[in-house]
């Protein structure tokens, strides 16, 4: 086709880097699901799929907590507590209650995204600051009633959740839970990626950019981020009643942690909160080097030390994360990447309307190309 | 069995404890009202102002109250540097949030210095004062007690007159109210929001020396003071002083009235109901101004 020459070749350079982009991205998520399936048989022992569960555990709550942080910009440090919420909700539900335990556990996470309404009613009324004071306030209010009411809770003490398939043996009672805490992650990626399609996730995403000119626009702000911050709550909820019936032993210190919050924020913060696997690639990252620093330094606080210092670090100079920092990385390496800056409206116009040209196959009556003028 | 004297004795408890939560609140405030930060950290420097007053008496013998002298000026100028160096290199749009995690990580590492320095173990300062009572129509009032108001009124009038009467307290409230029009009446307003920050952090040396006078003190013993300092301020009106004050006064107050039918840790809880509850019925707190409005 010799007349289709210049404003096709726009065109013609573009699409090979958007296939090889999106074919790149079909192999990277089978590779994904294909390491996600074998990596039960291919852990060397109990305990490497244990620390690998802990792992998906952290990758699932902080993909629920990227349903706020990621689509509003607005932080949550009480994410951990909404967890804690989950695991006793599900615990007490199957002790108390005698109820069975997945039953329990969906019963769990309503319960807790039910409570999320009004938590959110208090904490989204107003902007920001009040949000982060919220979210901290809930961990330790929480902490406080669950080791006080022991009478219900367990307290201190702790509380036992009885194992859902007590005939299992420990190796594949872990493998069992590696594909169920897999499945839900899967559920809250596809929710997020749905979400982030679709004109409410556009307005979430307005929130975030400057939340005044999103309402000024006709977003209902507060009705989104409540929507949004309930979903997050249930997932987070859910997660906790896995971990729950999982691990089977609850300690309010470890469910109603700070820390364990602003891990989650690390984790999607380090990977990226605007990306769908950011929050997973964090949680990959920070949840090994977190149980490598357990297994090699035990309860030192240096690990306090070193979750802060990576904290500060990532705010500093990375707060859009890896992923993000990485593609622009790349983005220097590819073709026929121009800054909108060298390019004048009037050519732009052009360059545009040669595209369209391009598309609906007129550009092969037309021999004077804008890239030549351009040239000349 | 509540007597009349038992009131009173809580009563006059609360409202010394409220003076130690005023004068720490009003650092908080400070922070808030001149860059928009809830500064997490506050609490942690109050923890690490308590150590160096107990290291300070261990190890030289000293009383806590001279450790003042040293971690005063010392907090000031951490203060200053936090705010040049860190806080303002964040992206201001969105700062309110990573700032957030900044200070909190700040906090963190703090908390995990102190144990790696001193242990988990709980401390307390051990003074030939320390057991010495006051009778006071009945009620029995520790000297330690008093000696803590009395650093905490002290430093709160001096922070008063500093913001009122001085060139730098006018420069100050001006870059608060609006830091735009500040630098047009020639304001070095970065300067200014450096000292500010440092004078925030300044209460928190005097509040921690004050702290660890009567209380037993461990590494995280910042995460029991950051959710009733963060909720006086909300209630108080984010960015409001006298709002802080008076939230913490009555606050403080009714903590110390529900120890009596209830024991410690319930009581604690009314922090967190008055939080909710202000920002569900009256987001922009009952004291605050302005600033509270959007915040």
């Amino acid at each position: 086709m010799p007349s289709a020459s210049d404003p096709s070749s726009t065109t013609t350079i573009r699409r090979p880097t958007v296939t090889v982009a999106r074919a790149g991205r079909v192999v990277l998520l089978v590779v994904l699901v294909a390491a996600v399936v074998s990596f039960p048989s291919l852990a060397p022992n109990p305990y490497i799929l244990s620390a690998g569960i802990l792992v998906l555990n952290y990758a699932l709550l902080s993909t629920s907590w990227n349903f706020v942080g990621g689509f509003t910009g607005y932080i949550s440090l009480g994410h951990g507590a909404l967890a804690g919420l989950g695991a006793y909700g599900t615990g007490l539900l199957v002790t108390r209650a005698g109820l069975p335990s997945f039953l329990a556990l969906g019963v769990a996470a309503l319960v807790v995204a039910a409570l999320a309404v009004p938590i959110g009613y208090a904490a989204l009324r107003v902007r920001g600051a009040s949000f982060v004071i919220v979210s901290i306030a809930l961990v330790l209010v929480l902490l406080l009633v669950f080791q006080s009411w022991a009478s219900f809770t367990g307290g201190s003490r702790g509380l036992t959740v009885p194992r859902p398939f007590p005939d299992l043996l420990r190796p594949e009672h872990h493998r069992v839970f590696w594909f169920l805490f897999a499945g839900l992650l899967a559920l809250a990626l596809l929710v997020w990626w749905l979400i982030d399609r679709s004109r409410f996730g556009l307005g979430l995403k307005a929130i975030r950019e400057d939340e005044d000119k999103a309402e000024s626009l006709g977003i209902p702000t507060f009705a989104y981020k409540l929507v949004v911050f309930v979903v997050s709550a249930g997932f987070t909820a859910a997660a906790g009643g896995l971990y729950a019936l999982w691990f089977g032993d609850l300690d309010p210190v470890f469910q109603f942690s700070i820390l364990t919050g602003s891990y989650l924020v690390l984790m999607a913060l380090l990977g990226g909160v605007r990306t769908l696997f950011g929050p997973l690639l964090g949680a990959l990252v920070v949840g090994t080097a977190l149980e490598y620093f357990k297994v090699e330094y035990g309860g030192t606080p240096l690990h306090l030390v070193a979750t802060g210092l990576l904290l500060a670090l990532v705010v500093l100079f990375m707060p859009d994360g890896v992923l993000p920092a990485v593609a622009a990385m790349l983005d220097r390496f590819r073709p026929a990447q121009q800054s909108i800056r060298e390019v004048t409206a009037a050519e732009l116009r052009e360059q545009r309307e040669s595209g369209v040209r391009a598309e609906t196959e007129l550009a092969a009556t037309r021999p004077g190309t804008p890239s030549t003028r351009e040239r000349a | 069995m509540t007597s009349g004297a038992l009131i009173f004795q809580s009563v006059v408890l609360g409202l010394l404890l409220g003076g130690l939560y005023a004068l720490l609140a009003s650092g908080l405030t400070l922070y808030f009202g001149i860059m928009r930060v809830v500064m997490i950290a506050h609490s942690a420097f109050l923890i690490l102002a308590a150590y160096l007053a107990w290291w300070s008496h261990t190890r030289f013998g000293v009383d806590p109250l001279l450790s003042l002298v040293v971690t005063v000026p010392l907090f000031f100028a951490a203060g200053v540097l936090l705010q040049r160096g860190l806080l303002s290199r964040l992206r201001p749009a969105t700062l309110t949030m990573m700032s957030v995690l900044l200070t909190f990580a700040i906090a963190v590492i703090i908390e995990g210095l102190l144990g790696y320095a001193f242990t988990g173990t709980q401390r307390r300062i051990q003074l030939g004062y320390g057991t010495a009572n006051l009778e006071l129509f009945g009620a029995r009032i520790a000297v330690v007690k008093l000696i803590a108001f009395g650093l905490a009124a002290a430093a709160l009038l001096t922070l008063y007159l500093l913001l009122k009467r001085t060139t730098f307290g006018w420069a100050l409230r001006a870059t608060i109210q609006h830091p735009d029009a500040a630098r047009l009446v020639g304001i070095d307003t970065n300067r200014v929001a450096g000292h500010g920050f440092g004078i925030g952090l300044a209460t928190a040396a005097v509040g921690g020396t004050a702290l660890a006078l009567d209380t037993t003190i461990y590494p995280s013993l910042h995460w029991h003071w950051i959710g009733p300092l963060m909720a006086i301020i909300v209630v108080g009106g984010l960015g409001s002083v006298p709002g802080a004050a008076a939230a913490a006064m009555v606050l403080g107050l009714t903590q110390s009235l529900l120890q009596i039918p209830l024991n410690t840790t319930w009581a604690q809880t009314v922090f967190y109901l008055a939080l909710l509850a202000t920002l569900a019925f009256r987001p922009q707190g009952f004291f605050g101004g302005r600033l509270a409005q959007r915040f």
